[in-house]
């Protein structure tokens, strides 16, 4: 069976994606973990078997119960990144929370003696 | 007069007038004064702190509602009864906080310093935000109030315990919204003078059109998330 140009792209690429997660949960890297990696490789994975076997996405496609492959794919595609940029976000709004106060937290570190150094200061002055 | 009444300024690259904003609210009658600089790039904490307040600085800057919801911390850590927030820029009348307070001593739990019912001064384009914000704030939180933007407001003892907001930005103002509609507090509004100078106009254009997209945005993400 020939293979067309983006076959060879798309698995090639897919194929570094995944050695490069397995890599970093081997040794230990941008804080691994087993979910990060199963995502990567059933994201890169998929991609790669949609590439190399299109015929699969017929068989999606009626699994789905939409009619069309490629909308069966783009669907799916849809769906996932969605979720990738819900899942970020939400990262964020957690990271900027904690920021927050984290920044809280040090600025009213020494609330109490500001305030007993003024009271006294006002004292002196009346 | 209540000792334990404390005004919240939050203040961001304000150098230029907060000293006057603090001069104003003593002249007043209001000795405790805590200003929450957010990480400014200018000398607003030194000018407050030399000014006699409580100046307070976060290291990053987190945003007006990050900063109002530090100073309201400070000041319960320091036993307060009643909370008054005010913005940094000189555009509040601190003599509208005693109708605030006598409000609060009736027995409202939040009152609601309201430009939309003295709008005689108030430049076109801002009410229509203000409607905007309004609507966006009714329609996510269920409340309906004249003025969801506006950053004087009072606080009773109760209402500091119960309010629990997490935003950091201009959205925190509409949350305070959701917050006395979900925890049912007695709230009022009354109607606040603004001061609409060149300096707090300068200021406004910074809260313009897009900075209102992203607020309308960031109020659905949070009940989305």
């Amino acid at each position: 069976m020939p293979f067309h140009l983006y076959q060879i792209i798309v698995t090639s690429i897919a194929v570094i994606m995944i050695y490069q997660g397995i890599d970093n949960f081997v040794k230990g890297k941008n804080h691994p973990t087993a979910l990060k990696l199963l995502v990567r490789i059933v994201v890169w994975g998929g991609m790669a078997v949609v590439a190399l076997f299109p015929v699969i996405t017929f068989w999606a496609a009626k699994v789905i119960g939409i009619e069309g492959n490629l909308n069966a794919v783009i669907l799916t595609g849809f769906i996932l990144v969605f979720l990738m940029i819900f899942k970020l976000l939400s990262a964020i709004e957690r990271l900027e929370s904690q920021i927050s106060n984290l920044v809280r937290k040090d600025t009213l570190k020494n609330l109490k003696t500001r305030n007993l150094k003024l009271e006294t200061q006002r004292k002196i002055r009346r | 007069m209540n000792e334990k009444i404390y005004i919240v300024i939050p203040a961001f690259n304000e150098e230029k007038i907060i000293a006057e904003v603090i001069g104003e609210i003593k002249k007043s009658g209001y000795a405790k004064i805590i200003v929450v600089d957010d990480g400014s790039g200018d000398d607003t904490f030194r000018i407050a702190e030399e000014a006699g307040v409580i100046a307070l600085r976060h290291k990053l800057n987190r945003g007006k509602g990050a900063a109002v919801k530090t100073g309201i911390e400070g000041a319960k850590k320091l036993q307060s009864d009643i909370v008054v927030t005010m913005d940094g820029d000189g555009q509040h009348d601190p003599a509208d906080i005693r109708i605030m307070l006598e409000k609060v001593e009736q027995g409202y739990d939040v009152v609601l310093g309201s430009r939309l019912l003295n709008k005689k001064d108030m430049p076109l384009v801002r009410v229509i935000y203000n409607y905007l914000g309004n609507f966006f704030t009714w329609y996510l939180y269920g409340l309906w109030v004249t003025d969801s933007q506006s950053g004087f407001r009072t606080y009773s003892q109760k209402a500091l315990e119960l309010i629990d907001v997490r935003s950091d930005r201009y959205e925190y103002d509409s949350e305070i919204i959701r917050e006395i509609y979900r925890n049912k507090l007695k709230y009022t509004e009354v109607p606040v003078g603004v001061r609409y100078t060149e300096y707090s106009m300068g200021k406004v254009e910074k809260q313009g059109f897009l900075n209102g997209l992203k607020t309308v945005y960031r109020m659905i993400w949070s009940i989305l998330s």
